[in-house]
């Protein structure tokens, strides 16, 4: 669904950065001007977030560009500013006019059916559009076959120095021990690439910054312990802005934001309120959207907290979780635990690995946010989590007898189907299968 | 001859029931980073895996659903109906498709009661030091849990003995393929195809004495003439049909770069004798078998296009399986690089089932009529 066409002249070149700022700096300048400083904070970190990226030269760091899970930590160690190309399409998404520009560029060269995670980011790049450019590209060979079409190619096209992180399929101590060897050879290549060396500053520094790291981990957790109080407090919208954590892991900025979202959480929990939209606090369900996250319509779960007081108390793939890196002096174990929180995060927990990771993941959701409503909001450029979908969904009916609903989305490009759709099929599971009342009817 | 039997591509199961009924085991393989060696020297038959002539996938699609690709989704229905009966399945995390096929077998099979092997080994994705001895180490875990289930030992010197056997066959596929540099080739590529792919429906022995009677053959064999000399690149391809509609249009199919024909045999094996096993390792991660790994694109366009030139390909026919992204990409620099050598490409999408034949025949037939002007 798209919520705004865009500012921006299609018959000449974008500059996705700009825009990006422009766009932010401008809600931000609303909001101020409406006088809204209780929401404030989910804007400063958005804004935060991409003038880091537009200003990274003129503060003298080198700009590294990263897809899949990298060691982000390390990177701010070694003083770069890390953009996580994941950003663009999850920003974009509602965009409908720049989503497609990107995406239909790739569908040039591309099969239509990939990713549009990709997608978009690839286009971006293809058309050169990103607005800076890259000291360097690090990125994994996770999470997917689509992610493998685009990451090679943006190499090529960013042509900097590049570093390939190889992420096994097991998630044990022989895939753990791997991923920390790997960063430990990243380490002189960081060196050459910034000029500065690992010594007992720049160790103080990643200390430093896994402190921080640590403490934005702990309140995220702290944010899944509140989202699985009766009633959930914090609407399902508050998921998506939390993902920002992966780009900006060690700053101070997510730990402010962070912070924030848990004291207005836990107020509103004390005095008996929630901020979801759930009619008079009424919140007979507690969905879990069990794959990606709709960022082409993250409207969707307003409309669900609305209609039926159904709550998005989880999604599968999601940041409400974290490895906090203990013994911080121990550099084999931070190097360690690096590597398990690089293969542990959302999509990668999920997604890559064997579909017995993602039960594990369906377990801790399940059991732990007392799931009701079970959906399996499939986005189609995700086949592989499509190719395991009967043997997850089949696991939920079987030990938590909830059935659950299949419906077809694109995560990112919002044409794929329409707000009334979407609307329809959920609608129509509500009432039919779960048996939900539809507040909206009394309206 | 017996050899003719080679042209058949319906999937045999004949000799691993014979192999089975010996009292010995018999496992599938999905993807070309499984050693055949290793599973040899532990007396056990590794079955390539083929869907060729599935044409109804409708109970693995309840499990892989219609996005997976139609070759993945077809290998799990021939699993799943019995097309194959084995003891196992060994796979690599290939590209994310046979890694469902892993999952949903082992998944299916359990509830249909059947005492499956299944294992998995990591092939990374990239080649280097450390990795390739990653790699070794995941061969070495399957080396041990496959002597665990045949109860023989892995052994260097099995090893060795294996990879004598694999080589033979590797020569006489180089040697098959060799004949289709010939002006008039004695093999067209619908045959190649089938005989390379019936590999993985014998045991190395019968199969090496079929190629070798084959070979001794060739020569009696009528020429065959084309308007225009093709390759095929593309997705997984085990339906020589699927060739003979392009032949059947006038192209003469000399070569193709995917993972069922000479890519699956690729050059010999060299054993070091002090590390055999990191030999094989170093060996099947660093041949360039398909784009599923992230630092090899630039080397396998630059294969595609030596080969081309060696077989004298006059264009270039990029078959691309409805969502495959592993072979999705290679469009945006190959192409470019090839126009550089004068070698049109044609892309085209193809599902497991022939659906689509007579697009693909018109296409084809435009295509050669391009290239022979
Ligand atoms: S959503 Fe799925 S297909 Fe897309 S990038 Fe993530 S893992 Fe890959
Ligand atoms: S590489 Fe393509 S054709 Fe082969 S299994 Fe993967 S998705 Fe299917």
């Amino acid at each position: 669904m798209a919520e705004a066409r865009q500012n921006f002249d299609p018959t000449k070149p974008v500059n996705m950065i700009e825009l990006t700022c422009d766009q932010v700096d401008s809600i931000y300048q609303h909001m101020l001007s409406k006088g809204m400083p209780e929401i404030m904070w989910t804007v400063d970190i958005q804004k935060f977030c991409w003038e880091e990226i537009r200003d990274a030269h003129k503060n003298g760091k080198k700009l590294v560009a990263f897809g899949g899970p990298v060691p982000v930590t390390l990177l701010r160690a070694f003083d770069c500013v890390p953009f996580f190309l994941d950003t663009i399409p999850t920003r974009i998404a509602s965009m409908e006019d720049l989503c497609s520009r990107f995406i239909d560029e790739t569908e040039k060269y591309a099969p239509t059916s990939m990713c549009a995670i990709d997608k978009a980011q690839l286009g971006c790049a293809l058309k050169n559009e990103m607005g800076v450019k890259f000291d360097a590209f690090v990125h994994a060979t996770v999470p997917c076959d689509s992610a493998r079409i685009a990451y090679p190619l943006m190499e090529r096209v960013f042509d900097c120095p590049c570093f390939t992180f190889d992420c096994p399929f097991r998630h044990d101590d022989k895939g753990f021990q791997y991923v920390a060897d790997q960063i430990e050879q990243f380490v002189p290549w960081l060196e050459e690439l910034t000029g500065l060396k690992w010594d007992d500053e720049r160790r103080a520094k990643l200390k430093e910054i896994n402190e921080k790291a640590n403490k934005a981990y702990e309140i995220l957790i702290q944010l899944g312990d509140l989202r699985k109080k009766k009633p959930c407090v914090l609407p399902g919208r508050m998921l998506v802005l939390n993902e920002i954590i992966a780009p900006l892991a060690g700053t101070d900025e997510v730990i402010t934001m962070l912070q924030t979202q848990l004291e207005m959480g836990n107020m509103l929990a004390d005095m008996g309120m929630t901020a979801t939209r759930c009619p008079e606090g009424q919140q007979p369900y507690r969905v879990c959207l069990m794959q990606n996250m709709l960022w082409s319509n993250t409207g969707i779960m307003d409309w669900m907290e609305k209609t039926y007081g159904a709550i998005t108390v989880m999604d599968g793939f999601g940041y409400q979780d974290g490895v906090i890196i203990e013994d911080l002096d121990n550099w084999e174990r931070v190097k360690y635990q690096t590597a398990q929180s690089m293969l542990l995060v959302p999509m990668i927990h999920g997604a890559t690995g064997p579909t017995e990771y993602w039960l594990r993941v369906i377990d801790k959701m399940y059991d732990e946010f007392s799931v009701n409503v079970s959906i399996f909001m499939g986005h189609v450029g995700c086949k592989h989590t499509w190719a395991s979908g009967k043997i997850v969904t089949d696991y939920i009916q079987e030990k938590y007898g909830i059935p659950t609903l299949y419906v077809d989305v694109d995560a990112i490009d919002p044409r794929y189907k329409s707000n009334d759709e979407l609307r329809a099929q959920i609608g129509e599971y509500m009432e039919s299968v779960v048996g939900a009342h539809n507040f909206r009817k009394d309206q | 001859m017996s050899y003719e039997k080679l042209f058949d591509a319906t999937v045999c199961t004949e000799s691993a029931k014979a192999w089975r009924a010996s009292g010995k085991k018999a496992v599938g393989t999905v993807c070309c980073h499984v050693p055949y060696e290793i599973i040899y020297a532990a007396g056990v038959l590794p079955v390539r895996l083929r869907a060729t002539g599935c044409v109804d996938s409708s109970d693995a699609e309840s499990w892989m659903s219609s996005f997976s690709c139609s070759y993945a989704r077809s290998i799990l229905q021939y699993l799943m109906n019995g097309t194959y009966e084995l003891d196992g399945l060994i796979q690599t995390d290939g590209c994310m498709m046979p890694t469902r096929i892993f999952d949903n077998w082992e998944h299916v099979s359990k509830k249909q009661g059947k005492d499956q092997f299944c294992y998995q080994i990591g092939a990374p994705r990239i080649t280097k030091d450390i990795t390739i001895k990653y790699y070794k180490n995941e061969l070495q875990g399957l080396a041990d849990a496959l002597s665990k289930l045949s109860g023989t030992a892995v052994t260097d010197a099995g090893l060795k003995a294996a990879v004598e056997k694999y080589n033979e066959i590797r020569e006489l596929v180089a040697q098959l393929n060799e004949l289709r540099k010939a002006e008039k080739p004695v093999v067209s590529g619908a045959e190649a195809l089938a005989i390379m792919i019936k590999f993985g429906d014998y045991t190395p022995d019968e199969y090496i004495a079929l190629l070798k009677e084959f070979l001794a053959d060739a020569k009696n064999r009528k020429p065959i003439e084309g308007r225009a000399r093709l390759m095929v690149i593309g997705s997984a391809l085990d339906n020589p049909d699927y060739l003979k509609v392009i032949e059947e249009k006038g192209g003469l199919i000399v070569a193709e770069d995917n993972c069922f024909g000479e890519r699956n045999f690729g050059e010999k094996i060299v054993v070091d004798d002090n590390d055999v096993l990191g030999s094989i390792a170093s060996y099947y991660l660093g041949r360039n078998t398909c784009p599923r790994s992230l630092d090899n694109r630039p080397a396998i366009h630059k294969e595609i296009i030596e080969k081309a030139k060696a077989y004298g390909v006059q264009g270039i026919i990029y078959a691309k399986m409805q969502n495959c992204e592993c072979w999705g990409g290679e469009a945006y620099y190959l192409e470019p690089a090839l126009k550089e050598v004068g070698i049109p490409m044609l892309q085209v999408e193809r599902e497991e089932q022939m659906a689509n034949a007579g697009q693909l025949a018109i296409r084809a037939e435009a295509f050669v009529e391009m290239l022979d002007k």
